[in-house]
């Protein structure tokens, strides 16, 4: 019958709340969680098509794009576990997965020598002070690194409530943008919009082209005595990287450089790092849908999408959100799938 | 037009109703003698502030569902159209609520033999995280050591763990911007008609619900649910019918104030540059059923422009459909961008309804414009 239930979004890292609608057991659609603290019933049409990925669901485990059954994919990923040596295989992991996940991903990955790898937009070595939500709301000095209204409206929201508060908003981003319709003034480089900081600003970015830009966003925030607010693209990232030290776009290179064995959980590796992926010898990916990586996999494993499991991200601000499973699941979690492959190592 | 005085003859109904457990017991009754398949309604989600829609298929679980949820602006026509459409089932329903199924009724997407409406006269709504920063703020009470809440004489109050009372004049909270939602305190409709029954307390006394009886459906609901044992019935007072008349008229008077007050305050193409394409003012409008068809989704539109140009987006659906806009407040609710949607279309459909009579969702026997036999065919 119907019913409708409380999750989180997992289409990028802002944490907004939205319910679920399924009908006899099936997901059907969404409708909007006007209760939820962050984004207080709105979605972004990412969000609301989040739902997509339970649709879009795996049916079968594949061994070189063929269907084939789970357990003898299990055995096959087993098999070339114990005929590797640790330190050719690497585990990525992703900001699409739930603290539990990562850290059964980290255990998995410590316990086994195996290289563990995390990408997170690129942005490393995150300095200085996480502004909140709230703080977004009532800030008088605004710097925007990306297209933040567009990208991530429901934190973009604050940011025209800050606007309507009087803030002032400079951004360094296209001229035909809504972030720049708000926008005090659009600045035509990176060094021009830091040049606005001042005491007690506000930076707040979901793009950074390298990592020397971030360093020096992240100096001169501090030196102003500002505050920061990192955007990731995926909803946990930030909680991954309190338990994972999030690589550049170099460090995954070598990475993937080093690996004869590419495990990837719940990621897609392919489309964030340029890289020739027909190089690995073989790649696994644990996904729950198939993607660009996963189509490149000599083996896929379904794994239960996130409405099926319970359990917590980390939002852009720091805050740590619980999530309950809104449907049931014949599908095996990224969890249960980890201890299957590990109890035959 | 038959008003009676009516209260559930279950104690316990009657003790979990906001005013004596009528409309409850009317579910109960639908429920127990099969004539609906469920009852769509409201129940607790994360606390009070927080009405989850819930298709209730047995009676022993209407319990959880009583009492009135003002934090929680749900829309039910769309949940109707989208998934219960082919079901026999009876819902609660507020003004808003009532004119999106009776405009859905006209575009032949929900079928009125499959439908009971018990109606809910409505003040107005308040968003539930409003109304959790201004009981913080107005009230300098914890939102969570509320238990209740209700809308009564002008004030919102509040009632506590320990069984106090306190209210703050709604007029006062919406002067700091916080209280019912917009379109609620412009909208001017308060008693849903259309709907088989309005019920609600103005003009009753302490433990009844006033209900207006509108049409033969709901004079059977009121008839079979007293022979089934659950309900009793009295006549009100025609003091009590007054009361209840002056009440509605004061909150119409008062929103036809604030509509004088803000239609034209509003610019359009300024609110609309903030616009970021994501089709959830639409795809959550319960008129707005043709997404597949929809004419904003046609290829012949830029859709890598954001903004969009107004003429060619918000334009289409103001022309296809704002005078039907009902004026539930839905699309202001889900806009990322804070865009006072509804305000604009309502705007348009009052102007439209000025020159030619149409109420949307309210008018009887007109078909809504732009409707025809080829539309059907979508």
């Amino acid at each position: 019958m119907l019913e409708i239930k409380h999750t989180l979004c997992p289409s990028c890292s802002v944490g907004c709340g939205i319910n679920v609608v399924s009908y006899n057991g099936e997901v059907v659609g969404t409708n909007s969680y006007k209760r939820h603290p962050i984004n207080e019933g709105k979605n972004c049409l990412n969000g609301r098509n989040s739902i997509d990925m339970y649709k879009n669901k795996l049916k079968n485990a594949k061994i070189s794009n063929s269907d084939v059954d789970f357990e003898k994919a299990i055995d096959e990923v087993s098999n070339i576990l114990k005929s590797n040596e640790p330190e050719k295989i690497s585990v990525i992991c992703s900001g699409n997965n739930s603290i539990e996940e990562v850290n059964k991903i980290k255990e998995f990955a410590d316990s086994n020598g195996y290289n563990i790898g995390f990408y997170a937009d690129n942005f490393v070595n995150i300095a200085g002070d996480v502004a909140s939500y709230d703080e977004v709301e009532n800030a008088s000095n605004i710097i925007l690194i990306g297209d933040i209204l567009y990208e991530n409206p429901l934190l973009g929201r604050k940011i025209v409530h800050a606007k309507d508060n009087g803030a002032n908003v400079y951004s360094f981003v296209e001229n035909a943008s809504v972030t720049a319709n708000i926008s005090n003034e659009v600045c035509g480089s990176l060094d021009d919009v830091l040049d606005k900081i001042e005491d007690s600003s506000l930076v707040i970015y979901n793009h950074v082209e390298s990592s020397d830009d971030l360093d020096k966003i992240n100096d001169i925030t501090v030196k102003n005595n500002s505050k920061l607010l990192a955007v990731f693209s995926k909803c946990n990232s930030k909680g991954t990287a309190n338990i994972i030290t999030p690589s550049s776009k170099e460090e995954m290179v070598d990475l993937l450089n080093n690996s004869d064995v590419l495990l990837v959980f719940r990621d897609d590796i392919k489309s964030e790092i340029d890289f020739d992926y027909g190089k690995i010898k073989n790649i696994i990916s644990f996904t729950p849908c198939s993607n660009s990586t996963s189509d490149v996999s000599q083996i896929v494993i379904p794994i239960s999408s996130w409405l099926e499991n319970d359990g917590s991200f980390v939002n852009a601000m720091g805050l740590t959100q619980e999530f309950k499973a809104v449907i049931d699941s014949d599908d095996l979690s990224e969890i249960e799938v980890i201890e299957k492959i590990q109890d035959k190592l | 037009m038959t008003y009676v005085l009516a209260k559930s003859k279950n104690s316990e109904i009657h003790e979990a109703g906001e005013c004596g457990g009528a409309v409850t017991s009317i579910f109960k009754y639908l429920l127990d003698e099969n004539l609906v398949d469920g009852v769509l309604t409201l129940s607790p989600g994360d606390d009070i502030y927080d009405g989850v829609p819930t298709f209730i298929a047995d009676s022993e679980d209407l319990i959880s569902t009583a009492g009135s949820y003002h934090c929680a602006p749900t829309m039910f026509g769309d949940l109707i159209q989208k998934y219960l459409s082919d079901k026999k089932i009876a819902v609660a329903v507020k003004p808003c609520d009532m004119r999106s199924i009776d405009e859905l009724i006209k575009r032949h997407k929900i079928n009125p033999e499959n439908i009971y409406t018990v109606g809910l006269n409505c003040g107005g709504t308040v968003s539930p995280i409003t109304g959790r920063k201004m009981i913080d703020l107005f009230y300098e009470i914890d939102p969570d050591d509320v238990v209740s809440e209700e809308i009564d004489k002008g004030q919102f109050i509040v009632e506590l763990k320990d069984g106090s009372k306190k209210g703050v004049k709604i007029h006062d909270l919406e002067q700091e911007g916080y209280g019912r939602r917009n379109n609620c305190q412009r909208c001017d409709i308060k008693i849903p008609r259309k709907a088989n029954i309005a019920c609600g307390n103005w003009g009753a006394s302490e433990g009844w619900t006033f209900v207006e009886i509108n049409d033969e459906k709901g004079e059977e609901l009121i008839k079979g649910a007293q022979k089934a044992g659950l309900l009793e019935t009295k006549s009100p007072s025609q003091d009590a019918i007054d009361a209840r008349s002056k009440v509605e008229g004061i909150m119409i008077k008062l929103s036809k104030k604030t509509q004088d007050a803000i239609y034209d305050k509003v610019n359009a193409m300024e609110e609309w540059n903030r616009c970021i394409r994501c089709y959830a003012c639409r795809d959550v409008c319960p008129i707005c059923w043709c997404h597949e068809n929809c004419e904003i989704n046609k290829s012949y539109f830029d859709e890598s422009q954001i903004p969009p140009k107004p003429i060619a987006f918000q334009g289409i659906r103001l022309s296809h459909m704002s005078f039907s806009c009902i004026d539930c407040g839905q699309c202001d609710d889900v806009c990322p961008m804070d865009i006072p949607v509804s305000l604009i279309f309502d705007k348009l459909q009052k102007k439209y309804s000025n020159r030619t009579g149409y109420i949307a969702g309210v008018s009887d026997d007109i078909k809504p414009p732009l409707y025809s036999p080829a539309k059907e065919e979508l």
